[in-house]
């Protein structure tokens, strides 16, 4: 097995909507030596169910990660909602077995079957501890020369510990550690960094989606930080595609240059701009000056 | 010798408690019983000072069997699953996993879904994701989707009836 | 022609409820070389006791068989009677049928009958007891005690003045401990160094007591009433003897505040030499050899300046470790503890934030002879806070740290929330708690006091401290007024867990002492012995064993040395002698009783190739039993005959 193949878990934002991340994913991780996999058959990891019926959660988890076993594959999941939900099942299915024997009682019915070997990694994951950072700063080709950006992990990335995240719940840093590498002066700490974007209130309580996300921006432009750096579908869609209604919710103008981590790392390892789906960003990217173009 | 609480003049719900404690370390998590009301959760929930939600309250409701008493009410919808409670947790609670199994047992008990629930499962259910394939907005004004994009096509159940025959089967059954 | 008696216990109800006693003894009376049985409704009392001496006096019975309750109660009781009644002590069975029978099964039919093969069978056994005769060990009247925190000083005084010589040992320059850093202490506010000194004090003039300061234990062999001591006393790089303490060459030192102060908790700086202290015990100065420029680098600049300021000429940059022996009777440990560091709640800013310190750093800023001479100053800007937090239980009850409580925390925060009030009037003052435990005499009313004094109590943990501005945030959720309140703060104070000492297995290894699942010594019972441990000889005291607050710590180590002196009191000490014995014709000095014994008891003598018991160190647990291949190795009326006997007489 090679060990830089991994099949693409694309959940469901990503594909049918920030396809900004799927496209710079695409884009970079190859160059980096990744091998991207597309599997058929896969469905929605189930998290956003949770809520309705848990079981139906494990279920949409574990059918997802008993096509990559039948595939002798690992899972790379650029959702970290997705990450979580897929790596939760993982451990529950395993401690129970009298839960993986009911899943997989259920799974008969699709002809599926899982015995928990399925693996599942993270672009923090693959980009800092896999391909390395050494291997990263040997491709980097326009560093992004001392701009002053801080990064919004989002909840699933760094919580719960005691699952084992891609990086630390109190004091993460592999995103700035990566960030240093292409060249960026990253703010390493600052005191809302570890708060919520609002997303999971989306379906129910929109407003208050949207004034979480307001006022982390505002905190986050009041730091005078030149930019953001997110790594999930739905904290971008809040930070980037709803900015401007986050502005009006928390009356408040905002205007900051928010980007997916992969996007910057293609500008930086030189990959062609028009391949990152930069005009897909609705905040002010263009103020980071990234592709030398003028405004 | 009963316990009755004298604003609802309702006994504690011993037996649903028991299930839901069950359910709850089928799942892995620690029993409710071991909290010893310290609210570090709620002072830190990312919820509570837009929604006056008050993790440790849900888990003190549950501790007294007041399960009805949590599951009719609204205030449970309003978790924002930012996992913080968990993490900090003195004595190894999840007031957030304790807020899921209220959500399913208040769904369970025939509670119509808020907001945009229904139409995720819906959607799921019929195609296999949460929402279809979106039109966008882009920077210089104009819109684009997946296939403009050049992406591949999306990854979806190969045989959806067997997919949908799944799902309804778990809808149908005990959590 | 053996003479048995059998002795079978009522114990009230708990053994006659479940088991037929008085069909037991008629069926005793059947078995072979039992001369009388009888039974009594408490075998323990005076009555019991009186029926057993009676009956071997009258009937010249040579062994004695009991049924009754575990041997863990009264075996010592028992084996006294027998003595008394002129049979050996130790031609004594004890029979289990209440634990092992009449507690654990419910129908009486099968439980007499079980009851009666365990007596049918440890009858058997019993036939083969034969008299033994204990064995002696001198006792050296000297002890050793390691740690001199307040545990130690005090064990060690009352050691000294029963008349018995004590080597103290501490890893540290000065002699005080933990006690020491404190300003005041709590119920009474009286001041820490005021009620230490003296005794400090008389501990360096005590004829009785050899002070090893800056000293650690190197190894210890032998048992109880006979260990031999290795102890390294660890170079100072100055002639004690010469120093005068007067202070000249921690003056003149290049690194002069420029070292962080252990003492002082890292809150101010001392020199490469320096005295812990003003009122160290000994009054003496020691080089820093991490930190000196000379024994770092080999060049302090032209010259080492503290030589150069040395009246004395004390200065002694060749002197190397010394190792030394010592031979004591019994040791007692007082080793102290260490807090928690509040890194491990990342959340609460410890480590990132200047103006978020431990109680015990707050203590040191407290104190008058502290890096600040007892002025309150935020460590950031060193202004006087406007406004101070405390929080409880940082890594205390709390299943992913600490699981325990560490006692003192509570009474420790209300006792600074009044110093502070005292020096600091008009601030604010805001304790966020979840519970108050305020215990110990004197203490409720304590916290009565502090209820009036102004202080903002919040019930509640926060989730995390950030910066804001040039101060501290941090939201607190009360769970009294139902209100989250949003709390700005110049300093806050965390009170951390207490934890072992960082060392604490290494010197457990060396004592071959077991760890509680804390990590914290472990006493051999927790109500009953508290004191003892499960090596025979050695004692514990004070916050080694456990969190506790100064009062409980003097009281437990007084006890320790009590439970010291009764064995430093006695010219010799009897060894139990149902123990492993060698049977030197079968004995082929193979060695793997040796490798097996778990408490070092055994050797092979060099001449003869013939294994020993070192009967003072043999606990008896028959492991060189099992394992030995030639069957030389013995257990003393525990023999494989008598168990095999047993086995037979079951089935």
């Amino acid at each position: 097995m090679n060990p830089h193949r991994y099949a693409l878990f694309p959940g469901c934002l990503m594909p049918t909507e920030q396809y900004a991340l799927e496209l710079s994913v695409r884009a970079t991780l190859p160059a980096l030596g990744i091998e991207l996999v597309d599997l058929p058959g896969l469905s929605c990891c189930g998290e956003p169910m949770k809520s309705v019926n848990q079981t139906l959660t494990l279920y949409l988890s574990a059918r997802s990660l008993a096509i990559a076993e039948k595939n002798h594959l690992s899972f790379f999941a650029p959702c970290p909602q997705c990450h979580l939900a897929l790596h939760e099942t993982n451990i529950i299915l395993q401690k129970n077995p009298a839960m993986m024997d009911r899943i997989n009682d259920m799974l008969k019915a699709e002809d599926l079957h899982y015995t928990g070997t399925t693996k599942i990694v993270h672009t923090v994951d693959l980009l800092h501890d896999i391909i390395g950072l050494e291997t990263i700063k040997k491709h980097v080709k326009h560093p992004l020369t001392g701009l002053k950006l801080v990064v919004h992990y989002g909840c699933q990335t760094i919580r719960p510990k005691e699952l084992g995240r891609p990086d630390d719940s109190e004091n993460p840093q592999k995103v700035e550690e990566i960030l240093k590498t292409l060249g960026a002066d990253p703010i390493t700490d600052y005191p809302q960094k570890l708060d919520c974007c609002g997303a999971p209130l989306l379906p129910n309580k929109p407003e208050t989606a949207l004034t979480k996300t307001g006022q982390k921006l505002q905190a986050i432009q009041d730091l005078g930080a030149a930019g953001v750096v997110d790594l999930c579908p739905w904290c971008h869609k809040m930070l980037d595609s709803r900015q401007s209604k986050a502005g009006e919710t928390v009356a408040a103008k905002l205007d900051l240059p928010v980007l997916y981590l992969t996007q910057l790392l293609g500008v930086a390892i030189g990959i062609d701009p028009t391949k990152l789906g930069l005009d897909l960003n609705l905040s002010p990217v263009h103020k980071l000056n990234l592709t030398g173009d003028k405004p | 010798m009963t316990i009755t609480d004298l604003t609802s003049m309702g006994e504690p719900q011993a037996d649903v408690r028991a299930e839901i404690n069950e359910r709850l370390k089928r799942l892995q998590h620690h029993a409710s019983d071991y909290c010893y009301q310290c609210a570090k959760c709620t002072s830190g929930c990312e919820a509570h000072k837009l929604l006056e939600l008050e993790p440790h309250k849900i888990v003190a409701l549950l501790k007294r069997g007041h399960i009805t008493e949590l599951t009719n009410n609204d205030v449970i919808w309003t978790c924002m699953t930012c996992l913080k409670c968990r993490e900090r947790c003195p004595q190894q609670v999840a007031p957030v996993e304790i807020l899921f199994a209220a959500k399913n047992l208040a769904v369970q008990n025939g509670k119509e879904l808020p907001g945009k629930y229904t139409a995720m499962l819906q959607s799921i259910l019929g195609t296999g994701l949460l929402q279809e394939i979106q039109t966008v907005t882009t920077t210089k004004n104009t819109t684009t989707t997946r296939d403009q994009l050049c992406l591949p096509p999306l990854s979806l159940p190969t045989d959806i009836t067997k997919f949908q025959a799944s799902i309804m089967a778990i809808a149908m059954q005990k959590p | 022609m053996r003479k048995i008696g059998v002795f079978i216990c009522h114990c009230g109800i708990n053994i006659a409820q479940n088991v037929d006693v008085e069909a037991l003894t008629k069926y005793a009376a059947t078995l072979p070389n039992v001369t009388v049985a009888e039974n009594y409704k408490y075998m323990c009392s005076d009555n019991g006791a009186r029926l057993i001496k009676d009956n071997i006096k009258k009937h010249a019975l040579d062994i004695v068989v009991i049924a009754a309750c575990s041997p863990r109660m009264h075996e010592t009781f028992f084996r006294d009677l027998l003595t008394e009644g002129g049979a050996n002590p130790y031609r004594l069975e004890i029979i289990n049928i209440r634990e092992q029978c009449s507690w654990v099964h419910q129908d009486k039919t099968t439980a007499t009958d079980k009851a009666k093969a365990l007596l049918r069978s440890g009858i058997a056994k019993a036939q083969y007891h034969e008299p033994l005769t204990p064995s002696h060990v001198a006792v050296i009247p000297e002890a050793l005690v390691i740690g001199a925190g307040i545990a130690g000083i005090q064990a060690s005084l009352d050691l000294a003045n029963d008349g018995f010589k004590v080597h103290l040992v501490d890893q540290e320059p000065t002699i005080g401990g933990h006690m020491a850093q404190l300003d005041k202490t709590f119920p009474t506010l009286d001041c820490a160094a005021c009620i230490l000194t003296p005794k400090m004090a008389e501990v360096a003039n005590h004829k009785n007591i050899e002070l090893l300061t800056y000293s650690h234990l190197q190894s210890v062999e032998g048992s109880i009433g006979n260990y031999t001591i290795k102890i390294t006393k660890k170079p100072r790089y100055i002639d004690t003897i010469k120093c005068t303490g007067c202070g000249d060459c921690a003056t003149a030192c290049r690194l002069k505040d420029r070292i962080p102060s252990e003492f002082n908790e890292h809150m101010g700086n001392r020199s490469a030499t320096y005295m812990p202290f003003p009122q160290a015990v000994p009054l003496k100065y020691t080089i820093d050899p991490h930190k000196c420029l000379y024994l770092t680098k080999g060049k302090c600049g032209d010259e080492p300046l503290c030589k150069k300021a040395c009246a004395q000429d004390a200065i002694q940059f060749d002197q190397q470790p010394e190792t030394i022996e010592r031979k004591v009777g019994t040791i007692i440990v007082a080793t102290g503890y260490d807090l928690l560091d509040p890194t491990a709640l990342y959340e609460l800013g410890y480590h990132h934030q200047q103006d978020v310190i431990t109680t015990l750093e707050l203590e040191r800023l407290i104190s008058s002879s502290g890096p600040t001479k007892g002025e309150i100053l935020r460590p950031s800007n060193k202004q006087p806070p406007k406004s101070v937090t405390f929080i409880l239980c940082v890594g205390s009850r709390d299943e992913t740290q600490c699981t325990w409580c560490c006692r003192i925390g509570c009474m420790t925060a209300l006792k600074q929330i009044y110093l502070l009030r005292e020096k600091l009037p008009d601030i604010e003052i805001n304790l966020c708690y979840q519970d108050v435990r305020s215990y110990g005499k004197g203490y409720e009313e304590f916290y009565r006091k502090i209820r009036a004094v102004n202080t903002n109590l919040f019930r509640g943990r926060p989730s995390e401290i950030r910066p804001k501005g040039d101060a501290l945030t941090m939201d607190v959720f009360d769970t009294t007024t139902n209100k989250l309140y949003e709390i700005k703060t110049d300093l806050a104070i965390l009170v951390p867990a207490m934890v072992p000492r960082h060392n604490a297995t290494e010197l457990a290894r060396l004592l071959r002492l077991t760890l509680s699942g804390d990590g914290f010594f472990l006493e051999a019972h927790p109500k009953l012995r508290p004191m003892d441990t499960f090596v025979a000889g050695v004692f514990i005291a004070g916050c080694c064993q456990g969190p506790k607050d100064i009062q409980d710590t003097v009281a437990q180590a007084s006890g320790a040395a009590s439970r010291a002196a009764t064995i430093l009191s006695k010219k010799e000490l009897e060894i139990d002698p149902m123990i492993a014995w060698v049977d030197e014709d079968a004995c082929t000095g193979c060695g793997i009783c040796v490798d097996i014994c778990p408490y070092d008891a055994r050797t092979i003598n060099e001449k003869n190739r013939i294994a020993e018991v070192n009967a003072a160190l043999c606990t008896g647990c028959g492991g060189c039993v099992a394992a030995c291949p030639s069957n030389a190795s013995i257990h003393k009326n525990y023999t494989k005959k008598q168990l095999l006997n047993m086995v037979d007489n079951i089935m």
